[in-house]
Formats: structure tokens, sequence, C-alpha cells
């Protein structure tokens, strides 16, 4: 859609929020990820979607794919809903490469993901993929510090135009125990493609509103709390040239986000019902609210300081090093590269043993 | 949403558009684009009109993205650069700051080099600004109205029906 997007000094009214929401020219931009095992059918929703839907709306479907048509990256698909209320829409529709193999790129396309949905493949046969795939999906959320919890998230189960399909219950009972929106879906045939879109869609955008998105789920602030208890997942590994700025156990992959939506809301609104609820259960346990605030300030800017360091690194070992403040120069060696470094110490010691003997002889 | 918002004003917006149609009338590019990491575009300033420009950020934050995987692969924390060439037209595309990544594109009037002198520069100047937009503390909400939501409702219905 080359034309279609204006460019934000036309008509900048007010201000850009860069990951999602662009104040600048009142866009709002959600970027809305199908996850799913292989061959489950999540470029044939895009395809479906692209086809159905009126030619102004969309942009181009563009598929980073192999030659034998699976996703090797991701495929793309801008859709403009146009002006509600004096904002314009947009969905960037995005797919994963289903196979297990790709995780390393599945991962990246779920970098500022705003929504989500699970793709899954109704066949019986294929249900241990959809449990894997599911887990997959939370811990590489985790890897970004989001929490599955706090996304937009809506269950497909496609295929059920095939005989040997496992219930919606079942299925229902070990995907989504938590009982979330869900749709049965033939892809193919756009069988409940665009329920799945209009369900999500509004999701993302209650969320930008601010709403609570998963009121099913009475038992958040119990979760949320246990969650805090847990040790941080840190940032990957390319992020670590800025050192994380202060103790990893503070920075909770579940407790930033949680925090974030929190201070917002109150701010903004009076707090809804079920939300107070969750308010009073953590002063419980916490601190009180408006220092949690103030910590969540210090570390929201200390963390955008030092290069948006929440998230994933497998190991981490670094979290007992005394961190240094923000905006400092990063000194601290990050671990992986230290590792890297007395790796590399023992093997050049080996050659250089090697070629000794061979100089002896 | 377990994300950093981070949220740039008008003047802001506007002080990057004057530094980017500077950095293509000094560097005689053809147009400058700014992206967020997550494939988002910030703005962009140039010849674009023929370009679609919704796909190219999204496909330049993944291949910046997948890039930054390598890097990680072969024990580097980030290449700052990358560069494409073609037979007419190249695109190189540099970091700006943690987040952001900036892309020019230019044909063979003008030099790699000199694209990459004035992209530096430029990238560093950006990384300021856009680095004093996260410093402060902007909480902004959307107010997008009462009736938004049946209004929403109505405009998918529309546009999603089979």
């Amino acid at each position: 859609m080359p034309r279609r997007a204006p460019p934000a000094h036309k008509n900048s009214k007010a201000k850009l929020k860069m990951v999602s929401i662009n104040y600048a020219s009142k866009d709002i931009c959600c970027k809305i990820v199908f996850y799913g095992p292989g061959l489950s059918g999540k470029t044939t929703n895009l395809q479906y979607v692209h086809e159905k839907i009126p030619p102004s709306t969309r942009g181009e479907l563009i598929s980073l794919a192999t030659d034998q048509d699976r996703t090797l990256y991701f495929d793309f698909l801008p859709v403009d809903i146009g002006k509600i209320n004096g904002f314009s829409i947009k969905f960037q529709l995005y797919t994963v490469p289903g196979q297990v193999y790709y995780n390393a790129t599945r991962k990246l396309v779920l970098r500022g993901v705003d929504g989500l949905v699970f793709v899954a493949d109704s066949q019986r046969s294929k249900m241990d993929e959809n449990i894997e795939s599911y887990q997959n999906l939370v811990e590489n959320l985790e890897g970004y510090g989001y929490d599955i919890e706090k996304l937009p998230l809506v269950f497909q189960y496609n295929k059920r135009d095939l005989s040997d399909v496992s219930s919606t219950d079942e299925l229902e009972s070990i995907l989504n125990p938590k009982g979330l929106s869900h749709f049965e879906a033939v892809a193919t045939q756009g069988m409940g493609v665009f329920d799945t879109l209009k369900c999500i869609s509004k999701l993302v955008l209650d969320q930008a509103k601010g709403k609570k998105v998963v009121p099913e789920r009475e038992v958040l602030g119990k979760e949320v709390i246990m969650a805090e208890s847990k040790p941080a997942q840190p940032e990957r590994v390319e992020d670590l040239k800025t050192p994380i700025t202060r103790p990893r156990i503070r920075a909770s992959a579940n407790l930033f986000p949680e925090k974030v939506e929190l201070s917002k809301e109150k701010e903004a609104e009076p707090i809804p019902e079920e939300k107070s609820e969750l308010f009073s259960k953590e002063t419980k346990c916490e601190p009180p609210l408006s220092e949690k605030r103030e910590e969540l300030e210090t570390e929201k800017e200390e963390m955008v300081a030092g290069g948006l360091n929440y998230g994933q690194e497998e190991k981490k070992v670094g979290s007992e090093q005394p961190s240094p403040k923000a905006g400092e120069n990063p000194t601290i060696i990050s671990w992986s590269v230290t590792k890297q470094r007395t790796k590399s110490v023992p093997r050049g010691f080996f050659l250089w043993r090697f070629f000794k003997k061979l100089l002896n002889r | 949403m377990g994300q950093e918002y981070l949220v740039i004003y008008e003047e802001e917006i506007k002080k990057i558009e004057k530094i980017l149609n500077r950095l293509i009338k000094n560097s005689q590019a053809k147009c400058a684009l700014l992206v967020d990491k997550d494939g988002h575009l910030i703005t962009r300033q140039g010849f674009t009109h023929s370009l679609d420009t919704t796909a190219l950020a999204a496909l330049l934050a993944g291949s910046f993205a997948s890039t930054k995987e390598i890097a990680r692969l072969v024990g580097e924390p980030e290449f700052s650069v990358l560069f494409h060439q073609g037979k007419k037209d190249h695109i190189h595309i540099c970091l700006v700051g943690e987040r952001s990544i900036l892309a020019v594109i230019f044909d063979d009037r003008t030099t790699i080099g000199l694209v990459r002198l004035y992209a530096k520069e430029t990238s560093e100047e950006l990384t300021t600004i856009l680095a004093s937009a996260t410093e402060e503390k902007r909480d902004e909400r959307t107010k997008m109205g009462s009736d938004f939501s049946t209004s929403l409702e109505n405009k998918l219905d529309d546009i999603f029906a089979e």
C-alpha cells in the first residue's frame, strides 16, 4: 500500500507512541502474530484474508518462504481498517514459521507483538505438536520479557473438516484451560478466519484503550504475585553490550508489564472492579502502590537507558555483578563475551602446544 | 503488554525530518526511512512515493533482526551497519540508538562512502533525540471516545465480511 500510509508529518497533531500507536498522524498500528505448529494453516489464514478483504484496505501479502512454500521467516499483510473517531487503524498481520527448526527466526517475529492468534491443528495426531508449539510460544515471549497472560490471545482450532480430529472440548482442556476465546476454523475455505481476526482486533484495540483484556482470568492477581518472586529472565545476549543496570532478580519478566498497565490505568480512569481487587491483592503483599510505581518508573528508565535489557538469556551468571548506573558507558563485558574469551584461551593453548610438538619433531 | 512505549512529540518528529532531509541533501540519496525495530515506520523523507514503505519497514526490521542474530552467533553483539548493493539502487542500513533503524536508499549519483559518512552523523544526532524521548516520562493514553468500540465493530464487520 504505497500511497495510503500518510507521512507522519502531514497531520501531526499530538504525539507518537513508537511501538504500536502513532499519535503523530493519529495512527494506531497493531502487530498481530499468527502462531502455531508447522502446517497448521497460519499462512492460509493470511492468504484468505488477503483474498477476501477489499483491495483498498490491504497491502501486499509478503511471504518469505522456501521453494516448497513453507514459511521461512514470516508472512506479512498490512490491513488498513480506516478512520474510527479520528484514529486511523492499521493492523499488521504476521505469521511465524511453524517448523521447530526455525525457532531463531520465529522468535524474531514476536518482537513488539500486540496480539496473538494461536492456530492449532485439530488432527489427533498433531496434538503433541500443538502443545510443543504453545510451550515454545510462552518461552519465546518470556525471552522478550512479555507475559502471555497479559497479551491478547485467541485460539483457532483449524482443519475441522478433516476426519480424525480432536473434539473442541479436548483441545480446550489441553491448550486453553483458561477459557479464552476460541474459534473452529477451516482456513482453506475461510470458515472461522474472519471471526478469529475480528475477535483479536477488538482485544488488541481494547488493550490500547487501557481496558482489561482478559476478564476470564479471575486468578490473575495471584499469579502476578507468584510470578514476581521468580528470578528474572534476562535479555538476549545481543543486548548485553549495555549491561542490565540493576540486579536481575527484580527485573521480573512478568512484573514489568503488569506494573506499567496498572500505573497507567490508575492515573487515567477509575479502576474497574476486577482491577481494584487486583490492586488490593497486590498491596497486601507488596510495598504500597505509589512506591511500586516509583520503582517501576526508575526501572523503566534504567531499562531504557540500558538498552531495554529485559528479556531472555538462557544462562545467567551476571545477576550478582554490580551494575553501572544508567547512562554510563558500558564497561562490564557481558557474560557471553567473557565466556567466549575464557573458552578461546584453552583452544589457543592447545594449538600452541600442537605446533610446539611439531617443531620439536 | 510487555512493551516499552516511547512517545515522541510532534516537534521531535519535525526535528527528525529536518535531519533526514539534510542527510538526503548532503549525501544526494533518494530517500531515508526511520524504522522502529518492531517494524513500524516512524517517519520517511525523500522520494518514497513509489515505495511500499509499510512493507519496506517490516522487511527492514526483519532483515536487521536476523542479521543481529547472525552477529550474536558469530560472537558480535550487533552489526551496526548493513549494506545491500544492487544494479541501480543500493541501500545502507544503520542502527540508531537501541531501537531504531535508519535506512538510506541511494543510486549511482552518489557514493557509498558519502552516504556512510552522513548516515553515521545523522544516526548520532537522531540517537540523542530519541534518547531524550525515552528519558522523559510520557505516559500518554489513547482517548478514542466512548463510541469507539461500536464504531470499530461495525467497521470490522464491513471489512471482514465474507
